[in-house]
């Protein structure tokens, strides 16, 4: 007991003035303008894809690329929600992630039987993923930089999360800029391999966001 | 509760502006909120104020995710649920790695009690020199032949607390017998 009331004078002692993080609503929407400010820079270098006029015209690659824009507000909005030690009294809205993958894998489903009869896959196919992932590198320290500011007590879920956040941003440019119609190829090439993220983004999150 | 929600809510603001005796307030009631709850789920009074400490530092780290504008409990009961799950886990995990070690121990001071050199008197003598809940337990699994899980039932604790409070004896034991 006498230990405790020393601790609590000496936590008292350094009780300095502090301000209240922002609301999570607020730091979801300035990781997003990061996201599209970091995709903006990624297009000035890369490019677009040169039948993009074309393919906006395409009902399921727009819906493609709506989906994964959800994924990407969505997991924004959890990663910022599971950075605080209550995901700030919202837990439902944490698991929305959860919704949009689902909408998503409804979207890719219906793309690929639109695709008929299937387009040739390309002949590259892991140096997508790896691009993704090279591009993902930045959004993905610079989240887990913000994350670690706060106090995440469900590590593996933001962790996950976060990864994905970061994967998703990536995934939207290599959309945007590589000329593939084969959903197959995009199916296995650039979105099942945000299974292995998610995992990897578990460890991580148990790594890094400790505190 | 909603009054004493509201006053929880309303030292963590003025303790955010920097105001140590409102702090100093707050963390003494939160104290006082949390020790049931460890309470009843630890064994041991010294492992209650253990992680107390834990999470009031956890709090004090964690304060700036706090704005006042919900409730406070909810807040700190998930960074006390969170502390004390890694504390649980440590200690599990701990258990598990000397589960070896335990059973070692208790061969060997099974088999020293029926060797000539060491008395059963001379144990039993430093069994009653143990703390008052150790010896309960030694007595009980090595003199009336109780399971850890028995003992555990009679004695009113739970069976994983039994082992470690026997765990510790042991290691008290075998230190004394070594000298």
């Amino acid at each position: 007991m006498a230990d405790i009331d020393k601790l609590i004078d000496k936590l008292a002692q350094d009780g300095t003035a502090i301000k209240p993080a922002h609301h999570p609503i607020l730091l979801s929407i300035e990781w997003i303008m990061v996201a599209v400010f970091y995709l903006a820079i990624a297009f000035m270098l890369s490019g677009f894809r040169t039948d993009l006029s074309l393919k906006l015209h395409e009902t399921w690659f727009v819906a493609e690329l709506a989906a994964l824009a959800g994924i990407l507000v969505a997991t924004s909005l959890s990663a910022a929600l599971l950075s605080f030690p209550d995901l700030h009294q919202m837990r439902r809205v944490a698991l929305v992630p959860a919704l949009t993958f689902a909408l998503f894998a409804l979207v890719m489903f219906f793309a690929w039987r639109a695709d008929s009869p299937p387009t040739p896959p390309p002949v590259h196919s892991v140096e997508c993923t790896l691009s993704i992932t090279m591009l993902a590198v930045l959004p993905a320290v610079w989240i887990f930089f913000v994350m670690r500011r706060f106090a995440s007590t469900h590590h593996y879920w933001a962790g996950s999360i976060a990864l994905l956040s970061a994967f998703s941003v990536g995934a939207i440019w290599l959309r945007l800029y590589e000329q593939t119609d084969s959903i197959m190829h995009v199916i296995d090439w650039h979105y099942l391999p945000m299974i292995a993220i998610g995992i990897l983004g578990m460890w991580l999150g148990k790594v890094v966001l400790k505190w | 509760m909603t009054d004493n929600s509201d006053n929880f809510a309303a030292l963590m603001k003025q303790a955010q502006a920097g105001d140590q005796r409102a702090y100093t307030e707050l963390l003494q009631e939160t104290s006082r909120l949390l020790r049931p709850f460890l309470a009843k789920r630890l064994s041991f009074t010294n492992e209650v104020d253990d992680l107390l400490q834990e999470i009031l530092i956890s709090i004090h780290k964690a304060r700036h995710t706090y704005d006042g504008n919900r409730p406070y409990k909810p807040w700190v009961y998930a960074i006390a649920r969170f502390r004390l799950q890694d504390h649980l886990r440590a200690h599990y995990s701990d258990q598990l790695h000397h589960a070896d070690d335990l059973s070692e121990i208790e061969e060997t001071l099974q088999s020293d009690v029926t060797e000539s050199a060491i008395s059963y008197e001379s144990i039993s003598g430093e069994v009653e020199k143990l703390p008052e809940k150790q010896a309960t337990i030694l007595r009980m699994m090595h003199q009336e032949g109780y399971t850890a899980r028995e003992v555990a039932e009679k004695i009113g604790m739970n069976e994983s607390a039994v082992k470690v409070a026997a765990h510790r004896a042991y290691k008290v034991l075998r230190k004394k017998l070594e000298e």
